[in-house]
């Protein structure tokens, strides 16, 4: 079984937000929620600007699933964290918890009373039928029950983004790394989302994944 | 002379020089200069930039909202906790750890303990018979403040306990659609009766802060209180030091506390970022198991615990012979004049009038 992964290539992002864009046509993604978000570091600044596109990283240890009160949060076989909507009761809780600011809110009354959260999905829908109408509506496009990958990395124009099995985004990478001759390979995100970064571009071994 | 002007000059300029010097030391790299350098010295060595993003800094990102430009939480430690983290998983590993370990168990202690008073010393019983002629202990204005706190205080209570601990009690035996809707309810009780509880929190304080200021024989009955479940009790005044430590602690200091980190989280529109909501969040936490296992204790003291006390708070009206007993300054002040309270006969005894 594959381990589903994200990696962000800060040499290749160009910050075009094409990403975004793509996830929130394909998910049709509720207005003012934006499952991804593009990060511009020293922005501006020639020689020193770098991108990292972000969203869920669906993590090994995921904060959010150990914090939520209802425990609306399950993973998939392919590593992949989703969570039911019906169970949701938008406490906000998984938004404190998430190291990268992930879970959204749609606002659903006075006072910044939260919605259901909403997060990205690794364009893997929720529990309900694979491709059903109710999913789609609740979760967003199911690609990965039609054998395609997460449509922001399909859709990234340098390949700067990468989604699919954590082993072979990786070797991608640490071939990438190789072929620049560069120092420094990390791969933004991965420490915290799976426990261990790719030292020297070496496939990270996943984390256990334990709940307390 | 000269040597002591010259000795002067040179101290003059050392300690120039030595400012000078400790004002370059610590001076921090600019982290852009030092990405610039990087990368031409070391193309692909982008360490100042991930500095920069571990640190928690907002930086550019076209997607509005609040944090957005935040690619990581910042690095953060709670009491105990050996290594930072980000302070998302440190938030969660203190609220998952210590404070539901903790507090969880100190309500289950809490509970045991007073099962075990309860079923070893039994009830506090009134020694002599009720008198028959009774005495306002409460006005019609202080029960209201009383009990839409009190009924508030255990809805939030509840519904807190549920959100906190009902995932690892009640979850395994409702089942994830049920407890789901469960949790759904006690989050909106939570939210809509939390500002109910503020507003009788506010005027029971201001109605009841006179009496349970501090007075004579309140050091006595700190020390000698707990003799009480022996059926010996101290005299005091309308409220006894156990009720004005109760009084202060739980209702003033805790109470406010739990208001004011809850509004912080129940208003989640004016902008406070996520470290001030998990910083509000467990100091709510902490503050709310305390006051639920003090306020066990106080449900227990004023409903089975002792004889008459719940019945002073629901009608007002106490017998004399349990004032006597139990608050013995209080009753000398009523029947002397000086606390300016109504007394009466029970309803259906013949009226008393007052001189």
């Amino acid at each position: 079984m594959a381990r589903m992964k994200f990696l962000c290539d800060a040499e290749r992002c160009i910050e075009c937000n094409g990403c975004v864009t793509a996830c929130k046509n394909e998910n049709e993604v509720p207005w003012g929620v934006n499952r991804r978000r593009v990060v511009t570091i020293n922005d501006g600044v020639i020689g020193a600007e770098k991108s990292i596109s972000v969203a869920c990283m669906h993590c090994s240890d995921a904060p959010c699933m150990a914090v939520c009160p209802v425990d609306c949060f399950y993973k998939t076989a392919d590593g992949v964290v989703l969570h039911d909507k019906d169970l949701c009761i938008g406490c906000g809780y998984c938004f404190y918890a998430c190291p990268f600011g992930a879970p959204q809110f749609p606002q659903a009354g006075a006072f910044g009373l939260r919605g259901k959260m909403d997060k990205c999905t690794f364009c893997a829908g929720g529990p309900e039928e694979d491709k059903s109408e109710a999913e789609f509506k609740k979760y967003g496009r199911n690609r990965l029950a039609e054998g395609k990958l997460p449509a922001c990395a399909e859709m990234c124009s340098t390949k700067a983004l990468l989604g699919g099995d954590g082993d072979v985004i990786a070797d991608i990478y640490r071939e990438r790394v190789a072929r620049r001759g560069s120092k420094g390979a990390e791969a933004w995100g991965w420490g915290s989302a799976y426990g261990q970064p790719p030292k020297g571009g070496a496939a990270p071994a996943a984390a256990p994944a334990k709940k307390s | 002379m000269q040597t002591l002007s010259r000795l002067t000059g040179w101290l003059i300029l050392g300690l120039a020089l030595s400012f000078q010097a400790a004002a370059q030391a610590p001076a921090p790299a600019d982290p852009v200069k030092d990405q610039q350098k990087r990368s031409v010295e070391q193309p692909g060595n982008n360490a100042p930039v991930w500095r920069d993003v571990k640190s928690g800094q907002p930086n550019y990102t076209s997607v509005p909202g609040r944090e957005v430009g935040v690619l990581v939480q910042q690095q953060a430690r709670f009491p105990g906790q050996e290594h930072m983290t980000t302070a998302g998983e440190a938030w969660r590993k203190f609220r998952n750890g210590p404070i539901t370990f903790y507090g969880g168990w100190l309500v289950v202690l809490v509970l045991a303990v007073i099962a075990a008073i309860y079923y070893t010393q039994g009830p506090i019983k009134l020694h002599d018979k009720p008198s028959g002629r009774m005495i306002e202990r409460f006005t019609l204005a202080e029960r209201w403040a009383h009990w839409v706190m009190a009924i508030s205080f255990c809805v939030l209570g509840v519904s807190g306990l549920i959100l906190l601990f009902g995932k690892h009690v009640l979850l395994p035996v409702f089942g994830a659609t049920l407890f789901a809707w469960l949790g759904s309810l006690a989050k909106n009780l939570h939210n809509f009766v939390a500002p109910l509880f503020i507003v009788s929190l506010l005027v029971f304080i201001v109605m009841y802060i006179k009496d349970n200021l501090p007075e004579k024989g309140d050091m006595n009955w700190l020390m000698n209180g707990w003799k009480m479940f022996k059926g010996e009790h101290l005299p005091s005044g309308r409220f006894n030091a156990g009720e004005k430590a109760w009084f202060w602690a739980g209702v003033v200091v805790l109470s406010l506390i739990i208001c004011v980190s809850g509004l912080i989280l129940l208003f989640p529109n004016f902008d406070q970022v996520r470290a001030t909501m998990q910083q509000a969040s467990v100091v709510h936490a902490i503050a709310a198991v305390l006051v639920i296992a003090a306020a066990i204790g106080h449900i227990y003291m004023g409903t089975v615990g002792v004889e008459g006390a719940y019945g002073n708070m629901r009608d007002g009206m106490t017998d004399e012979t349990w004032a006597k007993e139990h608050h013995q300054y209080w009753y000398e002040d009523v029947k002397s004049g000086k606390a300016g309270v109504k007394t009466a006969a029970k309803p259906g005894a013949a009226p008393q009038t007052q001189h």
